[in-house]
């Protein structure tokens, strides 16, 4: 269970201004809300990489930023992060980049080869094919192909969680939708805790549990998908707008 | 202006602060002998060998200038055999660290930070943290080792190459044999100096990566903040290498 407790962070402004927010185990959140509304910030503190001014997160009832440095190690090795450009390391192959995802620990004891033989089975979890791409540079990879390698980087270590930060920003609507896929799929297969921030709300209400709204610092709504779309505020409205059409979804079947 | 003097200080004094701390988490992992081999061979491999041709060229042409300028100086009023000293200690003494130092600010700073700064901007150092990874102890430690390995080694060989070609350009252009020149070379030698000379090179080796290091992982704000976080290591590198330059008579030649 991540718990975000009372949570602020202000930066030159405040972003974060007493966020509360439960995600039970197993299941899949989407956090949504304007660019700059902290939904990135929110992510990064439940990893460590940003400590909040006041409040707690929790994993597991486990504090995140009072477990000390073997704590924190702990935690970080239990949890998978996609990042919004992949941020995979440029001067490694691809290979090299998704091998990464496992502990030193593991990596030692599992060998080269059983380490390959994971690294090829997270890329086929997201629908790369190993032997065309395990040796290439994220620089000769199309974006979804980096996206999807990055996923792969993040699920290779099995973990019980996986935070998304903008999973489908910069990709076109078919890739978008084969992302989403993905997202569904890994978290039903894997029985993985997803939590993905994501200022586009289309593809994602069909696979989550849950919606959360940030706003102004907090929390402005907190329901199921369907209470999301039956939702008048008008911020939601908003974000209503515009839905995907079905020929992308068709084409992204094929894909 | 007060506010102007004040806003350098501060953002001199929080550099320094945080140079101390990564020197501190430095020193930690390689106490604890956590540094990865590969990288660091890579990184001596980046800086020493592939820095080899333009340290080469840089010191033989400090060894000529030194060795022509000091003719024209010399003629007629001392004996030339003594330009073999002026050059040795010239290079020795001075020109040989310096200049290799100046040229691996150019060559291997300015690289370190426009890539941690790069890997900083677009979240490669955070997914380092979230992948369990150090970035201190994978990135920044093998860089720094690798300086202070690597450019004493490069200051050994460009003192010899700025001598070899002095003494090549005094036979050549003023008409003083090999022998001559390493006779006068001979009279005022001390073999403290070329300790000196390599002291010097273990201390441009340690502090330009360690400014290069901080510098970029100190970058913020996308591409123009990675060139701004360049533009500044090389700054702070040339003025480190020229204090500590400053420094090395009054605490080692005394």
């Amino acid at each position: 269970m991540i718990e975000f407790l009372n949570v602020h962070k202000r930066f030159d402004v405040p972003v974060l201004a007493g966020v509360d927010l439960a995600i039970e185990r197993g299941e899949t959140v989407a956090v949504v809300g304007h660019s700059g509304t902290g939904k990135s910030v929110l992510l990064k503190t439940t990893l460590g990489l940003i400590k909040p001014d006041v409040g707690a997160v929790r994993i597991d009832g486990e504090s995140v930023f009072a477990a000390g440095r073997r704590g924190l190690e702990r935690i970080r090795r239990r949890i998978g992060y996609v990042f919004q450009n992949a941020a995979l390391f440029d001067s490694m192959s691809v290979w090299e980049n998704v091998v990464q995802g496992l502990p030193e620990d593991e990596l030692k004891r599992l060998g080269r080869r059983e380490a390959t033989q994971r690294v090829a089975g997270a890329l086929e979890h997201v629908n790369l094919d190993p032997k065309a791409i395990l040796s290439k540079l994220p620089a000769e990879l199309s974006g979804g192909m980096r996206k999807r390698v990055g996923l792969a980087r993040a699920i290779v270590s099995r973990p019980e969680v996986l935070l998304y930060d903008e999973p489908v920003t910069g990709l076109d609507p078919v890739n978008a939708t084969v992302v989403h896929r993905l997202i569904a799929r890994l978290a039903e297969e894997l029985g993985i805790t997803s939590l993905i921030v994501t200022h586009g709300i289309e593809g994602v209400l069909p696979i989550v549990d849950r919606v959360a709204m940030l706003d102004r610092g907090g929390i402005r709504f907190d329901d199921t998908p369907g209470a999301f779309r039956r939702s008048l505020d008008p911020l939601v409205r908003a974000f209503l707008d515009r839905d995907v059409p079905t020929e992308t979804l068709q084409i992204a079947e094929a894909v | 202006m007060l506010r102007t003097v004040g806003r350098g200080a501060e953002g001199t004094l929080r550099h320094a602060g945080g140079m101390a701390l990564l020197l501190g988490r430095i020193a930690s992992a390689l106490a604890t002998g956590r540094v990865p081999l590969r990288a660091l061979v890579d990184q001596i491999y980046a800086m020493g060998v592939q820095s080899l041709p333009i340290v080469l060229v840089t010191a033989s042409l400090a060894g000529v200038v030194t060795s022509q300028q000091g003719g024209y100086q010399f003629t007629g009023s001392v004996p030339l055999y003594v330009l073999g000293s002026v050059v040795v200690s010239s290079i020795v003494l001075e020109l040989g660290p310096v200049l290799t130092a100046v040229v691996l600010i150019g060559r291997v700073g300015a690289r370190i930070t426009a890539e941690l700064g790069t890997m900083q901007v677009s979240e490669q150092i955070d997914a380092l943290y979230a992948l369990g990874r150090d970035p201190v102890r994978v990135l920044a430690a093998p860089r720094v080792l690798a300086g202070v390995i690597v450019v004493p080694i490069l200051v050994a060989i460009a003192d010899a190459m700025g001598i070899f070609a002095g003494m090549f350009a005094a036979s050549a252009t003023l008409g003083l044999g090999s022998d001559n020149f390493l006779y006068g070379a001979r009279m005022y030698w001390h073999s403290w100096d070329l300790f000196y000379s390599l002291a010097k090179g273990v201390a441009f080796g340690f502090v330009i990566p360690l400014i290069a290091v901080h510098m970029g992982l100190s970058a913020r704000g996308g591409a123009e903040g990675v060139g701004r976080a360049t533009t500044s290591a090389v700054v702070f590198m040339i003025m480190a290498v020229l204090f500590l330059d400053a420094l090395f008579p009054p605490l080692l030649l005394n």
